[in-house]
Formats: C-alpha cells, structure tokens, sequence
C-alpha cells in the first residue's frame, strides 16, 4: 500500500514540477514577448497566401511607387507590386533561412564541439585547427563562395550560412565542454561504466547545451540577417522571389521619393532579430534548473 | 570591566518571497580583551553572517534590521560607511577561512600587507615594507625580510594564512574576527596557526572571536563559547562549563554525533536527525523542537520560541531543568 | 582465499610539464609504490594531508586514473591490464563515493536517473531500473517519493545520500569512498557514518575509506594506512595505529587533532612535526619526512651516526636510506621508519 501511496506522491510532485518550470517560463516577460513575437512571424509566415492582399510578383506598371492606400497598405514598389505582400511572403523566407541555418550548425557544431571538448589530445587539436580556420575566414566571404559555386538558391544560401555558422557554435560548445569535463559527475558517470559516447550523450552534451541554444538564438537572427544581406547584394535568392533583402534592394532604387518601401523591410528584420535576442536572453535565463531562486542559498 | 567587541539584539534579514526572512534574530554577544570566544554553528547556522553583519558587510540585498555592535562601546552599525571602514582593519581586524581568494595574485606579499598599512596610516613606501617584513616575522613565517617580495602563489595554503593573519594584525587592533581560520588547512598546519593565533592574542591583548564549526578546536582555543542553531544563540557559557554539561539539547546531541578519536573502540554514534530549516521556513516556537529528543508540547517547545536562560551558563530551552535530570 | 583486492607496488608520476622558457620541471610522483590488501567486507582506512596521494590511490584502484606502474588485482583479476571493455565489466563490482555531494550528481537528471544510471549502464532495463531506484531512495533512508527531485532540491546530506545509492545500485564488492563526510556538517556526518555502517553489515561490502579526519577514520576502519608523500609510511590494525602509533609522522598528526574536551586539551603535550609537508615533486633523499621529523632530531641529540642535513644534525640512515615498510611492535603492524620503536 505504501508504495503505492508513494508512487502518488512522486506523481503529484513531478506534475507540480512541471507547473512550476511552465511558470517560470511564463512569468519572464522578455521569453514571453520573445516567444510570442516569433509566434506572430511564424503564423504570418504559414498563412502568407491566405492574408497577403495581393500576388507578391504581380506587376502593375501602371500603379508603380504608389502611396499607402486601403488596397496596397505599403504602397507598391517600381514594378507595381505589393510591398505588404511582398513583405508577408519574405518571412518565409527568412524564417526558413533562421530555422535551418541553426538546425544545422547547432546539430553538427554540438556534436563537433562536444567530441572536441571531452576526448583532448590529437582529436582536439585537430578539430580546433579547423574551427579556427573556420572562424578566421570572414564568413560572408565564404557564404559568397559558396553561392557562386552552387548557384543561389535558396538551399545554397541555406547551407552557406550554416556552414559559416557551424564554427562559431562547435567553438562555444568546446569552450563550455571543457568547463563541464573536470565536474566531479563526469568522472562519476565514469566510475559507473558508461562507454565515453553515453557521457557525452547523457551528460555533457545537456548541461553544455543551455549556453550554446542562446548563441544559437541569436545566430538565426544574424542569420536572417545575413540572408538579407546577400539578397540586398544580388547573391541571395533571386528576384522576383519576395525576400525581405531584395525588398531593401529594389527600394533602394527610389528610396529618396519613397523611403518606406525599404524602411519597413528594414524594420521587418529589425523586429525579427529584437524578438528572437529576447527569447535567446529569456532562455538563458530559465533554462538553467541551477538558477532558481532560492533564499536558502544565500547562505 | 566593558567587553572589547559586543553585540546587543543583532538581527539581519534578506528579503524573501514572503516577506524579510531573518537570517540572523537577537543576537547578542560579547568578547572582553585578552580572551576568545568561540561561536560554533553548522553551515546556515548565522555565526558567519552574524559577523559579517556587525562590520557592515553583509552582500545586498541583506541589511541589519536592529541591534548594536559596540567596539569599546561604539556602535560601529551608528557610524557613516566611510567612518566604519576606517574601524575596519585598523580596530577590528578579520581573518576569513579561505587563505587563498583573500589574496591577490599580482601583487607581492609585502605590497599587499602594506597596502593595508598605507591605507590608514601616513608613512613612507619603504617604511610600510620594512613593517610588513617585520609583520612576517611576527606570524613566524621563517625568513620573512626575504619573502616579503613573493607572490602569494609561492605560499604554501598555511602560509598564506599566516600572511592573511598578518595583514590583519598589521594596525594592532582591538579585536580579531577569525572565521573558521584552519578549516582549509591540513591538522599539523592547523595546529600551527591554532598556537600562533593564541600567542597574538596573548601577547597583543586582542579580543578573539574564533568562528568553527570543530569542537575541537574551540576546546583547545577558547574561554567561551556560544552555540548557534538556526539564526540564534542558544546556549553560551565558559568552555569547561558548555562542554562539561551542555544544556541546550542541540548542544548535546552535537557531542554525541562526532566522532572522538579518544573514545571506546565501536560506540556507535547518535546523529541528529533531519537537517536545520531554511530560514524562510523556521518552524514556530523553539526552531530545533523538530529534531529535539526532548522536545515537549506541554512546555511549549512547538509554540514559544525560548529565551536564553541562566546565569554565566545560558541555554535557550524549555526544557532545561528536565534535561539536567536525564543526562 | 585471496584477499578482495591486492595492490602492489602501485606508481603514479604526473608530468610536470615546462615553464614557458625555463627548463623541465620535475615530474610529481604523487603515488610512489604503494601496496596493500583489502580482505572481502573490510575497511581500510586512508587518512593523510593534501598532497599525500590519498585521492590519487583511491582513483588509481579503480583505475579512473591510469597508473604508471604497478598491479592491481580485484576478485582476482587483473584490474591494470583489462581492456576498455573487460574493465567496464569489472564497474559493478567496484565503485566509488565522491567527496563533493554537489558536483557529483548531474544537475538536470531526477534522483532516480541518477540513481538508475549504473542499472541502465550495465543491462538492466529502463523501467526494471526506475522501480530499484525507488526502492534505493528508500534503503539509503530517503522517501521513494523524492524520486522526482532534481539534485540542487536536496541538502548536502541528502545528496551524499544520493550518492551512496548509486554507488551501491549494483550490488558491488568493493566501495573506495573519497572524504564522503568532509564536505557535510558535523551533524549530518553521523547519519551518513551511520548509514556506510549499516550498508556494510547487510551486504558484506569492503571499503577502502579515504579522508583526513582521523577522529572519523578511526570510527569506521578496521585497518588504518597513513599515507605521506605518496608512500604509505605506517599500516596496522585500528587500535594498534591509534593507541601505539610507530611512525613519527603519526604521532604527530594525533597528537595535532584537537580533541572535544577542554581539560585533556589544555594538558597535553604536544609533538609538532617541523614545517610543512612537502612537495612530491622534489622528495627529500632517503627518508621522505626527515626534514620534519621531531624524532630523527632527538635520535641525533643522543649521539648515533648522524650528518648535517635540513639546517640540523640528523641520523645518517634517515637521510641517505629510504625505509621500507616493515613490521614493527608485533601483529600486522607495519611502519617505514628506521627508529620505530623510541618513543
């Protein structure tokens, strides 16, 4: 009986543990505004076709850099499109750049780093010369050479930032590996016999993540960026295809007679990379289960 | 005779979720020139924060909420920072457990003590080293003209206790804080600066307190001792009569939970069971009734917090005169 | 029937590396040719200062730390040789406490993975080893129902206690446990003492129980090696060691260890070694604590072949020959000390 009376017990508090983490993250305001705010982008995004007022590529030549109105809520570009539509369908763009381009690095820079960090000696050595290699090549340089070998589109950029951002998360992960392999639980999990992947699996890799998820945060804000960026230049994804750098190129054409064409994609990125720096700062504030507060500790 | 270094009613707390939590409550103490006062507690107990308090340098967003610390009957809490610094180090040294954090690594040994000199007194650059290397000598540390020019990494740990005692002696204070001195150091080391810190204390006339946890320690160092539990004070007497019949039942039961190297061969030992309370949540009444072996509904053990009790020999127990009995 | 575990002539050296410019330093010989033997539900006590090599031995046994030479031998097994493989193997049957409750468990994994974690390690299913892990909570006298807890929710103690249970999940022959009590407080120690105890009489387990408090080692051992400088310098029966200590170094270290009792406290006389202990990587010749010993001092004073060594007149044999362990007063007591029987 009293086992399982016990049981109940444990049960009720891993559920009141869970309303406590859901809490802790609900009641820190820069997580909420970061993660709603990505949410909004992310709705806008999946459902472009059904709320944009207009075709993104439909031009109308006889109704070019026209002013705001209740039709063109932004006016049209030098082609007569819809910059508010053009502006809905660019999210996907630059959402999908952001999600993949750090699903990627963070995938192979964990690992890399990870195996870098815990095994030492010549494995170490060896993945460090690369990284910094990496990192010492400026990496809109390298995203350029990879588009003009691969040709730009989409997947190309995709794979060119990622690879440019690749270093940058296998170098902090190194970094906080190599805080996380001296603590005593390391060499526990050693004692007990696990094999060296399980540790890093099981042990080093999670308490190592939680830094590494807020770089990688902020990486798909300067990933959205980057994809502008080498779309504003005529690298990126290639017109007519509604992204928001070519958005800020073709404005840039008239951006004396009328500014907001680029401004408001300019704000576009602005908003996505404020939104997601807050997340990455709410995350690193919560995700870490040492952090809570606790008046005992002060002690 | 006025004690060197009095406390009356300290109290300090930090705020908490449910209102100020009192990590320290009506402490009151007192250390007359010349003699020790061991103040022994386990980790949350408040014999740490006590002090740290009484010098004005309990970490944000802690403060004292009441109380006095009388310095030959000054009340250094009544005092402007800037005043109260002054105090610091020159009348009321300290001594903290960890002899490494509490140096500097760039700087030599003789630089840094005579930092300190320099601070609160108007003397020459080659005046203050010539009394550093003297400082050395007086902590015994052996050739102390020559290492006055190390860099504490060239310390072994024991040593640079004896540099932290220095540095803490350097102004010839009234008082010396020691705040578990030796914990960090090995037994023949501790040993060493056990006997150095009883040596200054004679030959200065400091009053001494001793902070520890080891009941060792504080029977072969002090005259007096006061025991803390949870934020309080709740027995204090001369050593002989504390250790030859405690009378606070956490007194008690702390004596039989250590193990004495000196004792049969397999006593079993009698731990306390549970730990203490979190300060946010000390329990109504007496705070140890929890873990009490003696503890009684009848005498109010659950419901009124008890005062100390006594005359020379105080316990803060319901209970007392029962106990006396039993044991 | 062999011993548990046998341990011979077992050698550590760390490399001590280069300054920047300057020349190679020495290498630390941190463990120095030590051999023991633990026998099936014993407990050999380690006590020695920082830097004797007590926590290197206690890792070298379970060989978390390779050595450079030396045997250990576990169950009968060559513990030194096995493979990567063979030696996960032997984990179950020896395992180890550690001496920080807090860095030692993985902070984002509950009470019960942690404690799950060797079961799951070595075989024993996911949802077999949750249930054990719960029943552990219970035997280590925590509430099954704390199993959800993540480590940073328990005391000090109750982490140790943690600790012990993983240790123990796998039902193991031999436990080293490294300072297990010296991070907690004094009242808490006791439980803990109390619980090793209580683990050994049900399960037969042998201990090999490292630490520097001696009042502690005394109360736990069955057998007592004091260790100096990498060397094991006096090894005997518990009573033996602490009622008719024969190494100097001994001597002095009981002699240093306050006592809770102002009276005794306050009539003793006492043996104070010379200085600090030094360092392993560069070792005194012949006798390792001769530079500190008070003994060799008075030998010399009454007029044996003594030489001028360590700023005073010393015995020639403490300074030019290094002491083996020998027996020394009878029984299974053994000393490295080349006057062994002045008092």
């Amino acid at each position: 009986m009293s086992a399982t009376a016990e049981q109940i017990d444990a049960d009720a508090e891993a559920a009141a543990r869970r309303r406590a983490t859901f809490r802790r993250y609900t009641r820190h305001p820069g997580f909420m505004i970061g993660a709603i705010g990505i949410a909004l982008l992310v709705l806008v995004a999946l459902l472009a076709p059904w709320i944009a007022p207009h075709s993104p590529t439909r031009t109308d030549l006889m109704n070019n850099l026209a002013p705001p109105s209740a039709t063109f809520w932004l006016g049209t570009d030098q082609f007569g499109r819809c910059v508010a539509s053009r502006l809905i369908h660019g999210a996907q763009v630059s959402l999908q750049v952001g999600f993949f381009v750090v699903l990627i690095s963070l995938s192979l820079g964990t690992v890399i780093g990870a195996v870098a960090g815990y095994a030492g000696g010549w494995v170490e050595r060896a993945l460090v010369a690369v990284i910094d290699i990496l990192l010492a090549f400026p990496s809109f340089l390298l995203a350029l050479a990879l588009v003009a070998a691969r040709g730009n589109t989409l997947d190309s950029i995709i794979l060119a930032v990622a690879i440019a951002y690749t270093p940058r998360i296998a170098a902090v992960m190194r970094s906080v590996v190599l805080t996380i392999r001296p603590r005593p639980f390391i060499e526990a999990s050693r004692a007990i016999g696990l094999t060296p992947w399980k540790i890093v699996l099981r042990h080093v890799i999670p308490n190592a993540l939680p830094p590494v998820i807020v770089v990688a945060t902020v990486s798909a804000a300067t990933a959205i960026l980057a994809e502008a960026g080498l779309s504003f230049l005529g690298l990126g994804v290639q017109p007519p295809t509604p992204t928001w750098g070519n958005v800020i190129a073709e404005g840039q054409t008239s951006i004396t007679s009328n500014p907001l064409i680029s401004l408001s994609a300019g704000l576009c990125i602005a908003y996505t990379v404020v939104v997601l720096n807050l997340l990455g700062d709410g995350l690193r504030d919560t995700l870490d289960p040492q952090m809570r507060r606790n008046t005992g500790k002060l002690l | 005779m006025t004690a060197a270094f009095e406390l009356r009613g300290l109290t300090a707390a930090v705020p908490g979720e449910k209102g100020a939590v009192r990590l320290v409550e009506d402490v009151s103490l007192s250390v007359r020139a010349g003699e020790t006062l061991a103040v022994v507690g386990e980790s949350g107990s408040g014999k740490t924060v006590t002090f740290t308090s009484a010098l004005g340098l309990l970490p944000k967003p802690g403060r004292v909420i009441a109380g006095q610390a009388l310095l030959e009957g000054e009340d250094l809490l009544a005092l402007p920072p800037e005043q109260l610094r002054r105090r610091r180090g020159a009348r009321i040294g300290m001594v903290f457990q960890d002899p490494l954090t509490g140096l500097n690594p760039v700087f030599t040994v003789g630089e840094q003590i005579a930092e300190v000199l320099r601070a609160h007194l108007p003397i020459s650059r080659r005046e203050a080293r010539d009394r550093a290397a003297a400082l050395l000598g007086r902590v015994q540390i052996p050739d102390a003209a020559r290492r006055v020019d190390d860099y504490p990494h060239q310390f072994s740990g024991g040593m640079r206790q004896r540099v932290l005692i220095a540095m803490a002696i350097a102004l010839g204070p009234r008082v010396l804080i020691a705040d578990e001195p030796t914990t960090a150091l090995d037994v023949t080391v501790q040993a060493q600066v056990l006997d150095l810190l009883g040596d200054l204390r004679a030959s200065e006339g400091m009053g001494m307190v001793l902070i520890t946890h080891d009941l060792g320690v504080v029977a072969r160092q002090a005259d007096r001792v006061a025991v803390m539990y949870a934020g309080r004070v709740v027995e204090t007497g001369t050593v002989e009569e504390v250790f030859r019949a405690p009378r606070h039942p956490y007194t008690i039961s702390l004596f039989r939970s250590i193990p004495e190297i000196d004792a049969p061969a397999g006593t079993m030992l009698a731990p306390i069971a549970g730990s203490p309370p979190d300060p946010a949540r000390r329990p109504p009444g007496c705070a140890f009734a929890p873990r009490c072996f003696a503890v009684s509904d009848a005498h109010g053990c659950r419901s009124v917090r008890p005062d100390l009790i006594g005359a020379g020999h105080f316990a803060a127990c319901h209970r007392q005169g029962a106990i006396e009995v039993a044991a | 029937m062999s011993p548990l575990l046998e341990v011979e002539e077992l050698r550590r050296s760390f490399s001590g590396g280069r300054t920047l410019f300057g020349p190679r330093k020495p290498d630390v010989r941190a463990v120095d040719g030590v051999s023991f033997t633990l026998g099936r539900g014993e407990t050999l006590g380690l006590v020695g200062e920082t830097g004797s090599g007590k926590s290197t031995l206690g890792r070298l046994v379970l060989r978390l730390i390779e050595p450079s030479a030396g045997r250990v031998r576990f169950e009968g097994e060559d513990v030194t040789a096995a493979s990567s493989s063979g030696l996960r193997a032997m984990r179950p049957r020896m395992q180890m406490v550690f001496q920080d409750p807090y860095g030692s468990l993985d902070p984002r994994m509950t009470a019960a993975e942690i404690i799950a974690e060797p079961m799951t390690a070595h075989g024993v299913r996911r949802a077999e080893a949750m249930r054990r892990a719960a029943d552990m909570l219970g035997r280590v006298g925590l509430s099954p129902a704390m199993a959800a807890r993540y480590p940073n929710e328990f005391s000090g103690g109750q982490r140790q206690r943690i600790g012990i249970a993983r240790a123990i999940a796998l039902d193991p022959a031999l436990v080293v446990l490294d300072e297990p009590v010296s991070a907690l407080d004094v009242s808490v120690q006791a439980q803990i003492l109390n619980l090793l105890a209580d683990i050994q009489a049900r399960s037969g387990v042998s201990f090999l129980f490292i630490a520097h408090d001696l009042a502690v080692v005394r109360h736990v051992s069955d057998r007592v090696a004091v260790m100096y400088l990498g060397r094991v310098v006096e090894m005997a029966p518990r009573d033996a060691l602490y009622g008719a200590p024969r190494h100097p170094y001994t001597v002095s270290l009981l002699s240093a260890v306050p006592r809770p009792d102002p009276a005794k406290e306050r009539a003793k006389a006492r043996i104070r070694p010379i200085g600090e202990i030094g360092s392993a990587a560069a070792l005194p010749s012949g006798c390792r604590f001769h530079p500190r010993c008070p003994r060799a001092r008075l030998v010399a004073a009454r007029g044996v072949d003594a030489v001028q060594a360590a700023g005073t007149r010393l015995p020639r044999a403490c300074v030019e020959q290094d002491p083996q362990l020998s027996p020394a007063g009878g029984g299974a007591h053994l000393a490295a000390c080349h006057f062994p029987d002045e008092a």
